[in-house]
């Protein structure tokens, strides 16, 4: 089994306010700050452009730089201002960050999707590097050799109970990571790349303006909208956000973003009362955004989302809902920007009447024939094209989504809040050969389902799991945990841990489908690092 | 590979309850050396037991009437409080201070009598995972450092190291001798004959006066037929009524003509090593049904095993059959039998120490020590 869950451990602070005051000249004033707190550490190094020690030697991503710079706060006594260290961040995330191609493949630790599996080549570095922390936090970085060797260094230096701990001590571990893993390392994850020198040199495109913008948030469902982005000084810009979901319940708020190495987009914004971050990253044309916006205290209440730039090439972001049952009516969203009269949906679907029109939505109700073929349809409104819609004839299978997941008890008091489970049911078509867990099964989308947790195994059964671990809403697959710290109402007074199965029920015709998952609930992660 | 996969994940949970990481953050050394007598002196012929808890106490139980009989204020700072008691049974070495110190604590007058910082310059950190032991004669004392050299913007893991004591130099010991180490040793403990036993990848013993060393006990390195490569996790060097240096291990057992772990035989043994003379065992007892953080072999009789973590367990380690369980309030890391093995004293993570009847199981009593946890530290049973 390579997949593995990420682990929850490790030390840092959080990303919390990485937005900036405006600076000009901010490089003179952080090479200021640096000259003026660093050097009593580190040195300044003979080179024709400012060059310091360990620091000109790396390169990251924003919220690399900012444990880095957190940590010699935290372990080395470092003392800067809040301020100073974000035009620090900036400072450094700029000069010596990643290119896009780079966080490619990476960026679900930046996004917070701390129940990602992950999965790499190298078993060495599986087993090295990415026991402790994700494998994401090591990728995200680009060192040469000398750089690396200094991180095993302080890694052994800083816990030498290390190499002492399973799958370390079965091993010469110090050695390894020197003489196998900074080869390995340097040539994965090299200082200087072709792809860093030319998004270096390349133009980066002011990202103010009208974006129309679709996503979808497990638990509440498909969404879109337009955000609007005024640019401000250096890199940062007012945000407002004005949409809705699919229940046609709004999403409405305002803050702040900076964008960081020309394309890493940050946002805090409070939207419906609730404070929310995005993580995006522009396009290299800087007319499309992706990623994730989620809940600044729970971060695993989130949307993926996608957005265009008003006034780009027409483009279709998504169709809403993503599927149509044969024989059946239904509603259409459209979503993208410089939507085109013309609305074709492929063979079997028609259009009946049209909504809702303006540049950037199209709803229109929609007739799909009791015959037509299943798979999905290319969809386009005019000229704009790019997303697609899946026709069904019936659900033959339902699969939970994640099939695994860690939830974390907290609250009650303590100064952890509870990380909670999401889940949403899959439907599943068995494809031509009528058979599932075959090669040309197809997704058909999200679909609602009833949902409720069972013990997973004897143990869990014996133990009540079900009753101490938490609650699920049957209706939106949301689980809470349940609250930190020993429980006297347990056995051994434990806490309120639990091992469970998460089983979704989706009526198709007179049937019931169901489906199940697993989710462990254990404690506390006692901090929460901006990376993984 | 995939043997050691399952093996890893095995030893990995048992590991993960011990949050050695959490405990060794560094910190500054303060301490005064003067403390004040507390407690009365112990009595020669009395059989006691010694733990250490948080705050930073070192804590003697008179092992008769199994009540606290004293407790000795420590310097510096609590973990992880393991104790080796020195041959004359007047002293005890407390490994403590964040793992950077050695302090000698005088038992009957609470007095510091030695003390060793770990770290040989000022720009070293140096940490002692649970390695150090005394001479059989008490004249010297060993420890492997782990030192790492603290520049001014980057760290330097330097090698291990095996630092010799003489334990009549005071406060301010400083390292007789020093020889290059193997890395990775923890528990260890010297045989009759001077060499010193160090739990490391394999069991090593090693001369104390030339730094030569060797492989006593194959572990990492063993050779058996159709057996994977054992998982060892042992900081608990228990000094026995016995002399035996136990250490255990989880292995797996291949069935015959067969490579699948999913049929293998998943075995808990244990190496041991009798310290007076010199004779060694590698030996399997039980199949893995729960993890044991220590075990030991009762001194009255030596085919039986005890094990303890979330439950007390009794071994036949001949039939390898489970003789009995006791059913336990809560985890204990360490067990401890009493001279003549009519007891097993559990210790360890809280502040409470248990009692067992060591034939029957049946709980006898539980010591609430004063302060908290014990932490991982050792508990050693002696006769004064
Ligand atoms: C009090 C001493 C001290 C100060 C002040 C200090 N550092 Fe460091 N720095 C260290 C030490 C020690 C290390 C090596 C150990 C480590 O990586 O934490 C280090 C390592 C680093 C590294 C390499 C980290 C890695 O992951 O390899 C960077 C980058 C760095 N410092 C940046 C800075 C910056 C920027 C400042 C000023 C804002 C600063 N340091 C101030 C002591 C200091
Ligand atoms: C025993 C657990 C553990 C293992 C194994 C481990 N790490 Fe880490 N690593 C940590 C912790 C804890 C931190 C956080 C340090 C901090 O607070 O900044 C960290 C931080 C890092 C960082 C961020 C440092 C910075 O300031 O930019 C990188 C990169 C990294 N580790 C790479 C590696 C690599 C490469 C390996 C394998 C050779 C490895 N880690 C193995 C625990 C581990």
């Amino acid at each position: 089994m390579k997949n593995r869950n990420l682990p929850r451990l490790a030390g840092g602070v959080m990303v919390a306010g990485m937005l900036l005051p405006t600076t000009s000249s901010y490089a003179a004033d952080a090479e200021q700050i640096i000259r003026d707190n660093c050097l009593l550490c580190h040195s300044e190094e003979n080179a024709s452009a400012p060059q310091f020690s360990r620091m000109s030697h790396q390169r990251k991503t924003p919220e690399g730089w900012l444990m880095t710079i957190a940590r010699m706060q935290l372990m080395h006594g470092l003392k800067i201002t809040d301020e100073e260290r974000r035009t620090l961040v900036k400072y450094f995330a700029d000069r010596q960050g990643l290119a896009p191609e780079e966080t490619a493949g990476s960026r679900y630790a930046m996004e917070r999707r701390l129940n990602t599996m992950e999965s790499f080549e190298s078993a060495d570095f599986e087993q090295m590097c990415a026991r402790c922390h994700s494998g994401a936090r090591v990728a995200l970085q680009r060192r040469p050799a000398q750089e690396w060797e200094k991180l095993v260094h302080f890694h052994l230096g800083q816990w030498p109970s290390l190499e002492y701990q399973a799958m370390a001590r079965d091993r010469d571990w110090f050695d390894i990571a020197l003489e196998k893993m900074v080869p390995e390392l340097t040539s994965s994850y090299p200082l200087q790349s072709s792809a860093w020198e030319s998004w270096k040199a390349a133009p980066k495109a002011d990202l103010a303006g009208r974006w129309s913008f679709s996503g979808q948030l497990p638990g509440k469902g498909d969404l879109h909208g337009t955000m609007t982005v005024v640019a401000k000084q250096g890199d940062r810009y007012e945000v407002s956000v004005d949409g809705q979901y699919a229940d046609g319940s709004p999403i409405k708020g305002s803050g702040r973003a900076i964008v960081y190495t020309g394309y890493e987009w940050r946002a805090d914004l409070t939207i419906d009362g609730v404070k929310v971050r995005q993580v995006f990253a522009a396009s290299k044309s800087g007319q499309q955004l992706t990623g994730r916006m989620f809940e600044a205290v729970h971060d695993e209440v989130g949307a993926d989302i996608v957005a265009v730039r008003e006034g780009s090439a027409p483009m279709l972001l998504d169709v809403q809902p993503e599927y149509i049952r044969a024989g059946s009516r239904a509603q259409l969203t459209l979503v993208g920007t410089g939507l085109g009269e013309q609305v074709s949906l492929g063979d079997g679907l028609q259009v009946v009447k049209e909504l809702y029109r303006d540049d950037n939505k199209v709803v229109v109700e929609v007739m799909a024939d009791a015959g037509a073929s299943e798979g999905a349809r290319q969809v386009s409104a005019g000229s704009a094209n790019g997303a697609s819609v899946n026709v069904f004839s019936s659900i033959d299978q339902v699969k939970v989504v994640p099939e695994f997941a860690v939830g974390r008890v907290g609250g009650n008091g303590g100064s952890t809040p509870k990380y909670n489970a999401q889940f949403q049911a899959e439907a599943w078509a068995n494809g031509p050969d009528g058979k599932a867990g075959t090669e040309d099964d197809w997704r058909i989308g999200f679909v609602p389902a009833s949902w409720h947790v069972e013990p997973f195994d004897e143990r869990a059964k014996a133990d009540r799991d079900t009753e101490f671990a938490g609650v699920m809403d049957a209706r939106t697959g949301k689980f809470t945990t349940g609250a930190a710290g020993p429980n006297p109402e347990r056995k051994m007074s434990t806490n309120n841990a639990g091992n469970l199965k998460v089983v979704a029920a989706v009526k198709e015709g007179s049937e019931t489908l169901t489906a199940d998952g697993q989710l462990i609930v254990t404690v506390q992660r006692w901090n929460n690092p901006p990376l993984p | 590979m995939n043997n050691k996969n399952k093996l890893r994940c095995l030893a990995k949970r048992s590991f993960s309850m011990l949050g050695f990481s959490a405990a060794l953050v560094g910190a500054a050394v303060s301490y005064s050396a003067s403390a004040a007598a507390q407690g009365p002196a112990l009595k020669a012929g009395q059989e006691y037991m010694v733990v250490a808890s948080y705050p930073n106490q070192l804590h003697v139980i008179d092992a008769e009437k199994d009540s606290l009989y004293k407790s000795c204020d420590m310097p510096g700072r609590f973990g992880p409080g393991a104790i080796q008691v020195a041959p004359d049974h007047k002293t005890a070495y407390v490994l403590n201070n964040g793992y950077e110190d050695i302090y000698g604590v005088n038992m009957d007058t609470c007095e510091v009598t030695f003390h060793a910082k770990m770290s040989q310059a000022s720009n070293e950190r140096t940490k002692t995972l649970y390695a150090f032991a005394l001479s059989y004669d008490g004249k010297e004392l060993y420890t492997v450092q782990n030192p790492t050299i603290l520049r001014s913007d980057h760290y330097e893991v330097q090698p291990t190291r095996l630092a010799v004591y003489d334990t009549s130099a005071g406060l301010k010991a400083k390292p007789i001798r020093t020889f290059p180490s193997p890395r990775l040793v923890t528990a260890m403990q010297v045989g009759k004959d001077g060499g010193l036993y160090m739990a490391g990848a394999d069991i090593y013993k090693m001369d104390v006066h030339t730094g030569e060393y060797e492989v006593a006990v194959p572990s990492r390195n063993w050779q058996r037929e159709r057996y994977v490569q054992p998982d060892v996790l042992n900081v608990w060097a228990v000094q026995t009524p016995t002399e035996d240096f136990t250490i255990l291990y989880t292995t797996a057992r291949f069935q015959e003509g067969s490579e699948d772990l999913n049929t293998a035989d998943w075995l808990y043994g244990y190496f041991n090593i009798n310290l007076a003379t010199g004779e060694t065992t590698t030996q399997d007892f039980a199949p893995i049904t729960e993890i044991y953080f220590t075990g030991t072999r009762s001194p009255k009789d030596s085919n039986i095993m005890y094990g303890v973590l979330n439950r007390l367990a009794k071994y036949d380690i001949e039939k390898q059959e489970l003789l009995g369980v006791a059913e336990l309030d809560h985890s204990y890391y360490c067990i401890t039998p009493n001279n003549d093995g009519s007891k097993v004293y559990l210790a360890g993570t809280y502040n409470h120490v248990a009692v067992y009847d060591a034939d029957t199981l049946a709980h006898l009593k539980t010591i609430t020590l004063p302060g908290g946890d014990m932490s991982t530290t050792t508990a050693q049973v002696f006769i004064r």
